[in-house]
């Protein structure tokens, strides 16, 4: 019989995990684990931290957006702040499943389960979000670039638990993007998803930085930094956009499973970042790719 | 673990217990007996087990049992008052977007939810309400129109 926490407060829950979290699942919004419940198996026991204290809302501050863990996807979709600041965080809760999911999956939920299909992670790559991760010793802030060890790993580990997550506003100027690959639109989950955040230099002639954040094609989201780095003080044009697009498909590792092959998945990576670079381009440099 | 619940389903208290694995689709239809939500994908895909959770539409098959307490649900058989029919169950009979009849509840709560949001939807508001619920009968379009009819019946109320 499977055993059952309710937390009442950030240090309770970490005792609990501290005693059982190598048997016991942490739950949030529940949309990802009772499925497992239902298919897979039962774990040893159930975390609920979904009551906590303190852990949802959207602030400002200063120079970046503060998030709540418990935070629900359509909680962000509805943030005129997010939707103003960070577009391509907005377009992936946007994309979230149903309306019913996103009223009840969580934020923090979403980057826990370390799905590499996990519709906000690529945004957070690019926006070089971090995360606020305690553990019963002490607490350390994560950058999501970091974070992630497979699927279904973190630096969380079975004891840690992801309390806030931290975006900071892109430089003025940047423009951003979300590009989501699936049969079913937002129903579906991924086959391939890629985000894109360009910076223009002061005279809109080059580009000064560029982060591209792709999802679904490797263990765990990941960023392009090959491409990044090829793309970095240029110009985009036709052929360097060409020659980018392929780069990043040559720096996924996808795999073939019942949503596509890995082949397709690769040119399907080829595509949305030539797509989210001209968009981008466009949009931050009021150009066309020459 | 057994998890005793208190929480307010279609306005009444409700006190019972669930294990803690226990779905809210499990325990509304197994536990309290409300066999209107609909068990069909269990995985949060289809919308057939849709009720309203402290005023917004959720998925109740992929929902903790537990995270009722403390919470007011609306379920289908929340609906209707006495014999005459909420005006959202109304318009689905009267456009005839009832077929195979499985999907019905769960539109008709995310319709509600909707209608309770706006009674002057778009159709981009249709179309986002009801994005989480599969028909595989009807072809969509007389669901559409039951909405629209709902929405022009809540107007003139």
């Amino acid at each position: 019989m499977m055993e059952y926490f309710e937390p009442k407060s950030i240090s309770e829950a970490l005792s609990v995990l501290e005693k059982h979290g190598a048997d016991a699942k942490v739950i949030a919004g529940g949309t990802d684990v009772m499925v497992d419940i239902k298919f897979k198996e039962e774990p040893g026991g159930l975390v609920n931290i979904k009551k906590l204290p303190g852990l949802t809302g959207i602030k400002e501050n200063g120079g970046s957006l503060r998030i709540g863990a418990l935070t629900t996807i359509r909680d962000l979709e509805t943030s005129a702040l997010v939707r103003e600041k960070l577009p391509a965080l907005w377009e992936s809760s946007h994309q979230f499943a149903s309306l019913q999911v996103r009223n009840t999956a969580t934020i923090g939920g979403n980057i826990c389960r370390a799905s590499p299909s996990g519709e906000t992670l690529a945004p957070l790559l690019v926006l070089e979000a971090t995360g606020k991760c305690v553990f019963s010793d002490g607490e350390k802030v994560q950058p999501f670039t970091s974070f992630f060890q497979g699927p279904g790993k973190s630096v969380l580990g079975a004891k840690g638990l992801l309390t806030e997550i931290d975006v900071p506003y892109p430089a003025p100027g940047s423009k951003s993007v979300y590009l989501k690959h699936a049969v079913r639109g937002a129903m579906d989950i991924a086959m391939v998803g890629v985000a894109v955040l360009l910076t223009p230099d002061a005279g809109k002639n080059n580009i000064q930085d560029v982060r591209i954040g792709l999802g679904a094609v490797a263990p765990t989201p990941v960023r392009a930094s090959k491409t990044e780095a090829l793309l970095r003080g240029k110009p985009l044009s036709a052929s360097l956009l060409k020659e980018a697009a392929a780069m990043a498909a040559s720096e996924s590792s996808p795999i073939t499973d019942q949503r596509s092959s890995a082949e397709y998945r690769r040119w399907i990576v080829e595509a949305l970042t030539r797509r989210g670079l001209e968009q981008t381009w466009k949009a931050a440099t009021g150009k066309e790719v020459a | 673990m057994s998890v005793t619940i208190n929480t307010k389903i279609n306005g009444q208290s409700v006190s019972a217990s669930a294990d803690a694995s226990t779905s809210l689709l499990e325990f509304l239809r197994d536990t309290l007996e409300l066999k209107g939500s609909k068990l069909c994908c269990n995985t949060g895909e289809c919308g057939a087990c849709t009720v309203i959770y402290n005023g917004k539409p959720i998925n109740s098959c992929v929902t903790m049992a537990a995270d009722a307490n403390g919470a007011e649900i609306t379920t289908i058989e929340g609906l209707a008052d006495g014999d005459k029919l909420h005006p959202v169950q109304q318009a689905f009979i009267d456009t005839g977007a009832v077929q195979c009849g499985y999907c019905t509840p769960g539109y008709i709560m995310s319709v509600k939810a909707l209608l309770d949001r706006t009674t002057k939807p778009t159709a981009e508001d249709i179309e986002e309400a009801v994005s989480g619920n599969i028909c595989r009968c009807t072809g969509y379009a007389k669901i559409v129109d039951a909405i629209q009819l709902a929405a022009q019946k809540l107007q003139l109320r």
